[in-house]
Parts: C-alpha cells; structure tokens; sequence
C-alpha cells in the first residue's frame, strides 16, 4: 500500500531527476553564441563608418534576416505540426500589400505597422487554416499551391492595389549609406524575436501538442488535444510572423507588385530552408536561411542567370530530401555531434 | 442560343486537351501514390520536343505526338530511377513525393528556361489557326484534332488498363499493393512502367499543347493547380472521372470566361480544386477517401 508520504516522496525524486536532466540539457547549450550573435549584427552597420560602403554586406544581413523570420514562421506549421504549406508567401504578400498601402495613404512606417499587418495575416490565415486544415498530407499540399494561385489572379486584377503594376512607395530621406539601416534594425529586431518565439513555443504545452499532431495525429487527438484549434493556431502564429516580414519588405524594395510577392520561388525558399536547416527545430530555419541565400548567391554571382538559380534550387532541394531529410541540426543532432553553439532547441 | 452553344463547344474542345494532360497523373497517382507535381513540367517537355521538330525540320505535331512519348516515357525511367524507388519505403511517403516532384519541377523548369529560355512558343502548323463553321458556331480545327487525338490516346489506355494482362496487374496495384503482390505481380516493374506511361502520356499531351496553347519553361506553375483540380475532382487515380472532371471544369471555365473575362477562366479550377478537397476530398469517381 502506497502512504501519502512515499507517493510525495516518488514525485519529489522524479522532479529531481528531471531537473539534473534539464541541467545535462543545458550544459550542451551555449547561450552566449546567440547573444553574441545579436550584438555582432547589432553593430554590424558600424562598418559604414570606416568609410567604405559595404551596402552589399548589409543588404545580405538584411535579406536573410528577412528569410530567418519567414521561415521560423513556416516552421511552426511545417516543422512542429507536420503541415507542409507551399503558399505561404500569400501572407507574405498580404502583409506587404496591409502595410504597404496604408504606409502610402497615411504615410505611417511599415515598421510600425509590421506588428498590425503581421495581426491582419494571423486572422486571414486563421479563417484559411479553418477551410483548407480539414485535409492533411498532398491533399494539403495541393490546396496550399492553389492557394497562391487565386491570390496572385486577384491581386493582379484589384485595381485599388494597383492591379499587375502594383503601388510605387517613397523612399526614406536618408543618405544612401544609412537608407538601410531602419529596416536592418527592424528585420534584426523581427528575426531576434520569431526565434524567440519559436523557442517559448517548442517548450510549451502547444507545441508539444503541435509534435504530438504531427508524429500521429489520430493518438494526438484521442490523447485529448484539441488538434483542430491547435493547428488552425499554429497556421494563423505562422501568417504572422510571415506577414510581419512581407509588411517592412516593401517599404525596403519602394515597390509592392504581385510578381514580387507571390512567386512560387519565395515558398519554395522558406520550404527549402527548412528541410535544409532542419525542420521543427528552433535553429534549423535560421541556418537553412544562411545557406540558400549564400548559395543563392554563389550561382546568381558565379553563373549569372537566374534560370540556373532555379534548376540549382531544385537539385538541392531532391538532395537534401533524399539524403538529409531531417536537415542539417536535426541529422547532426542525431548522431550527437551537433556543436553545442547551435542547440538552441 | 447560338452563343450558348459556342461557348459550350469551345469548352468540349479544350476539354480534350486536358483529359489526356490529366490522366497521366492520374494514373500515376493511382497505381504509385505519387502526387506528380512535376507533371506539367514533363508535358512542358513534350511540348519542346514538338517545337523543335516543328521548328528545325517542319514535322508536323501530331506526327511527333510518338516521338515525344517515347522520349518522356524514357525520362520518365530515369526519374522513377533517381528519386522515387527508394523512398517506396519510406514512413511518409505520399507527403515526401509531393516535395521531391515539386523539387524535380523545378529541375526540370530550370533546365528548359536554361537550354531555351523563357521566351513564348507555339508551332503553326495550318490547322492550329484554322477553324470549321457549323452555321454561326465555328470550332477551331487545332482544338477538334488534339481533342479526337486525346480521346483516342485515352481510349487506348483505357482498352489496355481493362483487357491486357499488364493491364490487369496495373489495376490489381492500384486497388490494393500488398495483396497484387502476393497473387505474384511483380508490383515494383508495374509501378515503374505505370509511371513511364504516364509521363509518356505527359509527353504526348506536351505535343498537343504546343499548337493549342503558348508556353514557355514557367508556365507549368499555372498548369500544375489547373490539372490538380482535374485530378482531385474526378477522383485521384480513376482516369474515367479524370476525363468528365476535364470536359465539365472547361466548359464552366468556358463560361465563365465569356461572362466575366478570360483572365478569370482560369479562377474556375482553382476555386474547384479548393472547394472539392474541402467538401468531397475523394472527387466524383474517388473511393477511398484516405486523402482526407
């Protein structure tokens, strides 16, 4: 017979183990390198002083921040839940085009208005997630590409957001050394905060929910989580965080046009950067994002045709599914040799 | 009244088309499970594959229609080959596939636009723009022969699916893998052989498209949602509601087109595609709703 005083006692040792576990967890974690990280790339700009201009450098920052916050969105439906979504550059562009014409109208920032178009894209991506959750695997898939395509023939076709030729925005006053800063800040501050975001979520009860959905989620939903209002919830978190970047985006480019937004290469991107990376990990999207752009780069810089980009992303793409599907933090975490300035999970 | 029956005949006539670029990928999803998002891309193939014979040595479309066939049902080997045998057994399969074909797409987009850029093709041979009158409504002749050229393509499959043996192993795949392959069909050769026909079909399509509409490597993003919509209504891997799903949306395309202007024809099929996966995700002719 179990008295009170052994039940109490079995649960004060299993709170004890678990915290030696929770510190063995954090002895492999590095906290300082992404602090470090954020204060390098805080002063990164610094370098426009030395009178150089190293514009180039911080357009690259800038862009990959920009993606890092795209794709941690994506990876809280894709990753944790197991939802693939190739459309999710709608919300890129709905937030773009919510911030983008007020920023015209009203002449209010993009970056202030980022948090309100990234709120516009959760509610539309709330009601989507609504209609198109009900199917699962390809069916998913499928819906999400159509997706896109009834978007891009209504925005090209909406003539109050300018139709096929889109709204051009002012550009900001400032010298060409500094014009970038602000958004810089902003995407730094955007992508700082979506990691962040997908840390609290990964250790939370919803995100467990979300890992539970996407392993089984028949025994996820008879294990009495309501699977439904979670993954609608993640899909509306993911817009977001989408629409937040797509909203300063462009105020940065000084154009807002369907043909930048909603082409199928952006969603590809945020797919790619996360099966690269490592999907439904905290620090796989922010390292797949590194490395597609700088391999973006390296065949748009070394080849010069934007075609063979394409054919280049789509090999990478076969091979990192065939080879790597749990990406780069997830198989180096697998086998134990993930360096401990990466386990931000 | 005339009107009416115009826009229905322009309608039946593009229906044709998109029968035979649908089944391929129907048939491939039946008896395979692969969701062949790179399936527009192949007929984009085909199409250059006419282009170029049309181009370079005047050969008429139609009569390349085999060639095409032959060649796509080749790399139709050589991806099955390189990407989708190994993953035959893997936990997530189905999911998988759609990403690995979606990465083929781009392989293939890539490619194309890389070897002959992006710019807008169609061959001309004389009927392409030629048309018959039947009183006031006319009926283009491009559009009639590459509808009769499909129907016949997809008659002959469908001959072949229901009385050759082949055809049968095919049909015992696509209704229950495991148990065709303990009555002793060889399920891994008729996986990749249905897989060739149906990129050999993808290819033949390819040759019809090429003198009925223009295209260039990146259209197939516009095709990929079109023929989807085809595939999900008629039921994924029955041919049979492929072909009434093609000739229903393009005649409700066609109508809409007329009504409300071309650029919203094409809405038809995607707000189909949604709407069906949404109310009736195994389609018309689908019996296993396990998509859901």
């Amino acid at each position: 017979m179990v008295t009170t005083d052994n039940s109490q006692d079995i649960i004060a040792q299993r709170r004890a183990y678990n915290e030696t576990l929770m510190q063995a967890q954090d002895k492999t974690r590095a906290t300082w390198f992404p602090i470090a990280l954020l204060a390098l790339l805080i002063l990164l700009p610094l370098l426009q002083l030395t009178g150089t201009n190293y514009n180039y450098v911080i357009h690259l920052t800038l862009y990959t921040m920009c993606y890092v916050v795209m794709a941690s969105g994506w990876n809280i439906l894709g990753g944790f839940a197991g939802y693939i979504s190739l459309g999710h550059n709608v919300f890129f562009a709905v937030g773009g085009y919510v911030a983008g014409m007020l920023f015209a109208r009203l002449g209010i920032s993009t970056i202030i208005l980022a948090p309100f178009a990234g709120l516009v894209c959760a509610a539309l991506g709330y009601v989507i997630g609504l209609i198109t959750l009900r199917v699962r695997g390809p069916s998913f898939i499928i819906s999400s590409l159509a997706l896109v395509m009834i978007f891009r023939i209504a925005f090209e076709n909406w003539h109050f957001i300018g139709g096929a030729a889109g709204v051009a925005l002012p550009a900001n006053g400032l010298p060409v050394e500094w014009a970038k800063l602000p958004y810089y800040y902003a995407f730094l501050a955007m992508a700082a905060f979506a990691l962040w975001a997908s840390y609290k979520i990964k250790h939370s009860k919803f995100g467990m929910g979300l890992r539970a959905i996407s392993v089984d989620e028949i025994k996820a939903e008879s294990a009495g989580i309501d699977t439904r209002f979670y993954k609608v919830l993640a899909f509306a978190l993911s817009a977001f965080f989408v629409g937040m970047a797509g909203a300063v985006w462009g105020e940065y480019l000084t154009y807002i046009r369907p043909n930048i937004f909603l082409v199928i290469l952006i969603s590809v991107n945020m797919v790619l950067m996360c099966i690269l990376g490592g999907k439904g990990t905290v620090a796989g999207p922010a390292v797949g994002a590194i490395l597609i752009i700088a391999f973006n780069e390296f065949f748009v810089a070394t080849l010069g045709a934007s075609t063979v980009n394409i054919l280049a992303t789509g090999v990478i793409m076969a091979i990192a599914l065939i080879f790597f599907p749990l990406g780069l933090v997830g198989t180096l975490a697998r086998h134990r040799k993930l360096p401990r300035i990466l386990n931000w999970d | 009244m005339a009107e009416i029956i115009q826009i229905v005949v322009l309608g039946l006539a593009l229906g044709g088309v998109y029968a035979l670029m649908g089944s391929g990928l129907s048939l491939v999803f039946g008896v395979m499970r692969i969701v062949n998002l790179a399936h527009p891309s192949l007929i984009m193939g085909g199409a250059y594959v006419a282009y170029w014979g049309f181009r370079l040595y005047g050969i008429d479309p139609l009569i390349m229609l085999p060639v095409a066939a032959v060649i796509l049902a080749a790399t139709g080997v050589i991806l099955y080959k390189l990407f989708f045998e190994r993953e035959a057994r893997s936990a997530k399969y189905s999911e998988m596939t759609v990403l690995l074909t979606f990465a083929v797409a781009m392989i293939l987009e890539g490619g194309l636009a890389t070897a002959f850029t992006n710019t807008q093709r169609v061959t001309s041979p004389e009927y392409a723009t030629d048309a018959f009158f039947i009183g006031s409504v006319f009926i283009p002749k491009g559009q009639l022969y590459a509808g009769i050229v499909s129907l016949v393509l997809i008659g002959g499959l469908a001959l072949f699916l229901k009385f050759s043996r082949f055809g049968y192993a095919i049909r015992a795949t696509t209704q229950n893998r495991e148990a065709a392959e303990l009555l002793g069909v060889n399920v891994n050769f008729v996986g990749l052989a249905s897989f060739a026909i149906g990129v050999g079909l993808a290819g033949a399509a390819g040759t019809l498209v090429s003198f009925v509409f223009s295209f260039y490597p990146s259209k197939h993003w516009e095709w990929i949602a079109v023929l989807m919509s085809l595939v999900v209504l008629g039921g994924m891997g029955s041919i049979l509601g492929t072909v009434v799903a093609s000739f229903l949306l393009s005649v409700i395309a066609a109508f809409v087109g007329y009504y409300f202007g071309a650029t919203w024809s094409t809405l038809t099929f995607y707000i189909a595609l949604f709407v069906v996966l949404l109310v009736r995700p195994q389609g018309l002719f689908g019996e296993k709703p396990e998509l859901a």
